[in-house]
């Protein structure tokens, strides 16, 4: 009987049903596709922020001042140390590799030009393809970390073609006072060798840069007879804005009790990875560059808490549009809870049909929101960032736990409201 | 009674008897409202809000003293003057010189700056101790406190030094007949200075030394003795004495003299303070020491760990001069609007260079483009749905009063009197729906910005009437359907009830 009653209602008064069912589909889409958008917007905009450039820097552990600050220039053969090349693809195998996004090397060195001047000469990866012992492939090199630097003439040295092994890239500054063109074959004198190259690239990068020379890695490597050997790796890393204990962490990593250390080495925290980095990398310091890890932090913390604030809106503006509606269609139905009642109805049984019907009808229409508010998640997903939003599995049981409550909130007081009235009232049609 | 107050009468009187339903609409309503005026304000300041977020990255406007000019505190208030002062996070002048520390055999680059500024331009600057407030108190790069173990709290001695060999440079330079001064340590490390005019081929025209501070007699005669003084006279710079200089220098005529008997060091004093010798006026070879306390270590995780910071006035009284090297700029605008600035502050001082940090604008406008898309359709999605939920909720309860409608024309009511009713109705509930919306939704605009940003967010006036008309226009149309549809049906078939 109560099946008939169920199915006569979502039959005959389809209509009305129909227009609940949609106002149900529009929340549940709002809800899925805001909390969806929601719990990805942290990862799209970290990924965005890369744009800023590295955000861990690796040196070797003994590297002194001595380069930085007393001005020694290379070749004097002062203790100097160095990281190998060769532990590079080690960064991709620490706990957080997956957040490793790109990583290259830097080797410097003074070049002596034909003119008699010097020039600062930059060893690194382009864009070096490696075939990590994990089976993984994967491009690194700056032409992905210096995203501000407009080719102004020719391109990125592509190190996939034999010529980019004798290739440079030269700042347009430099190039401009030398008077360098494109395809210019130039001389450069290092401390071991000289060597020409092509010039395949100028590039303004708004800075010091503009005054050096971006060679491939064994080039300079060649040049100076360091074969093998890397001044620092720059690193650009997903990371989790700081909280206490990562500050805590980042002072003394030992100091922390062994419950916090595994909470911090198992949080993408940028102190954690740096600690990682210097695990897998003998010898190695890795310090994060506060400019962009902390601004980095900065920005993920507000956009993920503008993004919050406006999904409890619209979470509240379903909840109410969906309550609303259920409420204005039972009290529409004073006449027919009047007819019932009157022919000997008991409440409770009133309530639970009315409240089956109504729960059916939120059920699909659920589901259906659910499947729009992906689509919707996705457009903006696609439209903004250029990526797909990842379905996250926790938004079903919150949104199926939202329309539930939305509609027994909706519904309930209705129906006891409109029970409490006297059935000939209501069959009388007075109010 | 007039038409117009029964038709008001019946519009209040049934808000008033349908109390409840009435109370539905009118809630959805303005819900309504309050989405579209609360995300509506957010969306328009949310470029302005974030932007400000993104000044955590630094500077992104460097200004530079053209070549062969000087950039000093002042002209560089004066240039800020261009730029809208309620853009300007910070502007912190660098001046950048290298400081000896004697005492550990060290050199390091000090940079004299402004620390209030710097805290601002530079936000992600990490100080263990304290920014520097009074004078003579210094923050010392982390790398170079690791590496002397200096700790916050630890007195430190710094040196400013000229030395001589930039003054020979000067004197090269120096136009013919111009006089020159230098000096020099003589015997029992007392001053000799010496003045001396060239000729168009940089040979000496005239000499004159004082040595009146050396011993009498002996050390003093090298400025008295002609013999001495005369053979300076068409020799070159930089010069040497014959009883030390060896080789090929001791064969070169031009640049060797002999210094006179038994006052080699006065000899050399006078010598060096030649070679020395710069335009008079500028500062000769000076050194000057100051002790300072280290208030805080810097870690930045960058070159600037190797520095040392001071404030400008406590540089420039090493220094004695009040030259800035560069400033860093943090200013709130986009790319387009900062070249603007760049511009402007050329014309305005013709000496200065302003250039844009290209990692800073080129990435923010990357990256706020983003999120001012995503918060635009995030708008949009949330609002079109948001409306369609009201569309519905008015339907339903206009649908409800079907037999009214039916009542209504069965005694006799023209359907476009019922029509208008139901429009005013509407329209009503719309107006009231967005004046509560309009005033909740700033509300939220207000939490939100107070919350995120933590500052207060700007009240836009238009949209105001915007939100009303919206929801008005929403309201009336969504009531459009169900009228009709009642208007169409027979009364007789509407009362009854199918």
């Amino acid at each position: 009987m109560l099946f008939k009653m169920i199915r006569g209602v979502l039959y005959h008064q389809r209509a009305k049903m129909l227009l609940i069912a949609f106002t149900i589909v529009l929340g549940t889409s709002l809800a899925t596709g805001m909390l969806n958008v929601m719990w990805d917007v942290g990862d799209k905009v970290n990924q965005e922020l890369k744009t800023y450039g590295a955000n861990i820097t690796v040196k070797p552990k003994d590297a002194s001042l001595l380069t930085d600050i007393y001005d020694v220039g290379e070749g004097e053969q002062l203790s100097e140390a160095y990281l190998n090349e060769e532990d590079l693809p080690k960064l991709k195998t620490i706990f957080w590799a997956f957040n490793i996004v790109d990583f290259t090397p830097f080797l410097e060195a003074d070049a002596s030009l034909p003119d008699g001047t010097d020039a600062k000469i930059v060893g690194t990866w382009f864009n070096h393809h490696l075939s990590l012992p994990t089976g993984e492939e994967l491009d690194a090199g700056i032409a992905g970390m210096r995203s501000w630097w407009d080719v102004t003439g020719g391109n990125w040295l592509d190190e996939s073609e034999p010529s980019a092994a004798s290739s440079v890239m030269v700042g347009t500054l430099l190039a401009e006072e030398k008077g360098w063109k494109i395809g210019d074959e130039i001389t450069l004198a290092g401390s071991a060798k000289e060597m020409t190259a092509t010039v395949a690239g100028i590039y303004d990068a708004g800075g010091d840069e503009d005054l050096e020379i971006y060679a491939p890695l064994d080039l300079v490597q060649a040049l100076t007879d360091r074969e093998g050997k890397v001044d620092r790796i720059e690193v650009s890393a997903l990371t989790t804005p700081d909280n206490e204990l990562a500050q805590r962490a980042a002072k003394n990593p030992s100091a922390l009790s062994s419950r916090d250390y595994e909470t911090w080495y198992c949080t993408a925290y940028v102190s954690a990875i740096c600690y990682q980095i210097q695990e897998a990398i003998p010898n190695a310091s890795a310090a994060a560059v506060r400019q962009v890890a902390e601004s980095e932090g900065t920005i993920l913390d507000k956009t993920q808490l503008l993004m919050l604030l406006i999904t409890a809106l619209s979470l509240i503006g379903a909840a109410l549009g969906i309550s609303n509606l259920v409420t204005a269609s039972v009290m529409e139905r004073s006449m027919e809870i009047g007819l019932l009642k009157a022919i000997g109805a008991r409440d409770r049984s009133i309530t639970f049909v009315i409240m089956v019907e109504i729960l059916v009808t939120a059920l699909i229409g659920g589901v259906a929101g659910y499947f729009l508010g992906f689509g919707f998640a996705q457009l903006i997903g696609q439209s903004v960032f250029g990526s797909a939003i990842e379905m996250k599995l926790k938004v079903i049981p919150i949104v199926a736990a939202l329309i539930t409550l939305v509609t027994l909130a909706g519904s309930l007081p209705a129906i006891r409201m409109v029970l409490r009235l006297r059935p000939a009232e209501v069959l009388h049609g007075g109010q | 009674m007039t038409k117009r107050r029964m038709f008001l009468r019946m519009i209040t009187a049934s808000l008033l008897r349908r109390r409840s339903r009435m109370l539905i609409a009118l809630l959805s309503i303005a819900v309504g409202a309050t989405i579209l005026s609360g995300l509506v304000t957010i969306y328009i300041d949310v470029p302005r809000q974030m932007g400000a977020q993104f000044r955590s990255y630094g500077a992104n406007m460097i200004l530079l003293p053209k070549e062969g000019t000087h950039m000093t505190a002042e002209s560089l208030q004066e240039v800020l003057g261009v730029i809208p002062e309620a853009e300007i996070v910070g502007a912190s002048p660098y001046r950048y010189v290298r400081l000896d520390m004697p005492s550990r055999q060290q050199s390091f680059i000090t940079a004299g700056t402004e620390f209030s500024q710097v805290q601002k331009t530079s936000p992600y600057f990490s100080v263990e101790g304290a920014y520097p407030e009074k004078t003579r108190e210094v923050l010392v790069g982390k790398e170079i406190a690791e590496t002397l173990g200096i700790k916050t709290g630890s007195s430190i001695e710094l040196h400013y030094k000229t030395s001589g060999t930039a003054g020979q440079g000067q004197a090269a330079d120096a136009a013919a007949g111009e006089t020159l001064t230098g000096s020099a340590e003589g015997f029992n490390k007392v001053i000799v200075t010496a003045d001396l005019v060239l000729d168009e081929e940089g040979k000496i025209a005239s000499v004159s030394v004082d040595a009146a501070s050396q011993t009498p007699g002996i050390g003093s005669l090298v400025g008295t003795d002609r013999q001495f003084l005369d053979q300076f006279i068409g020799k070159k710079l930089p010069l040497s004495l014959s009883n030390t200089a060896s080789g090929e220098d001791a064969a070169d005529e031009d640049h060797v003299v002999d210094a006179v008997t038994g006052a080699t060091i006065s000899s050399q004093a006078a010598v060096d303070a030649m070679n020395n010798a710069v335009l008079s006026g500028e500062a000769a070879p000076v050194e000057r020491a100051e002790q300072f306390t280290v208030t805080g270590i810097l870690s930045t995780g960058g070159e600037e760990e190797g520095y040392v910071y001071m404030s400008l006035p406590d540089l420039e009284k090493l220094t004695a001069d009040n030259a800035v090297d560069v400033a860093e700029l943090s200013v709130t605008a986009d790319a387009e609007v900062l070249e603007e600035y760049c511009r402007a502050v050329s014309e305005a001082n013709p000496d200065v260079t302003a250039r844009l940090v290209k990692r800073v604008t080129r990435s923010e406008a990357s990256v706020l483009g983003k999120l001012q898309a995503l918060v635009f359709l995030v708008t949009v999605v949330v609002l079109l749905l948001t409306m369609i939920c009201v569309s519905t909720t008015m339907l339903a309860v206009v649908s409800e009063r079907r037999r009214e409608i039916g009542l209504r024309k069965a005694l006799g009511a023209a359907d476009n009197s019922i029509r208008k009713e139901f429009l005013g109705e509407g329209l009503f509930l719309g107006g009231l729906g967005g004046l509560i919306g309009a005033a909740l939704g700033f509300g939220f605009a207000q939490v939100v910005s107070v919350n995120v940003f933590g500052s207060s967010i700007s009240f836009q006036p238009l949209l105001l009437p915007v939100t009303v008309l919206v929801s008005m226009v929403i309201a009336a149309v969504s009531c459009q359907m169900p009228i009709k549809r009642a208007v169409a049906i027979d009364p007789a078939i509407v009362l009854k009830g199918e």
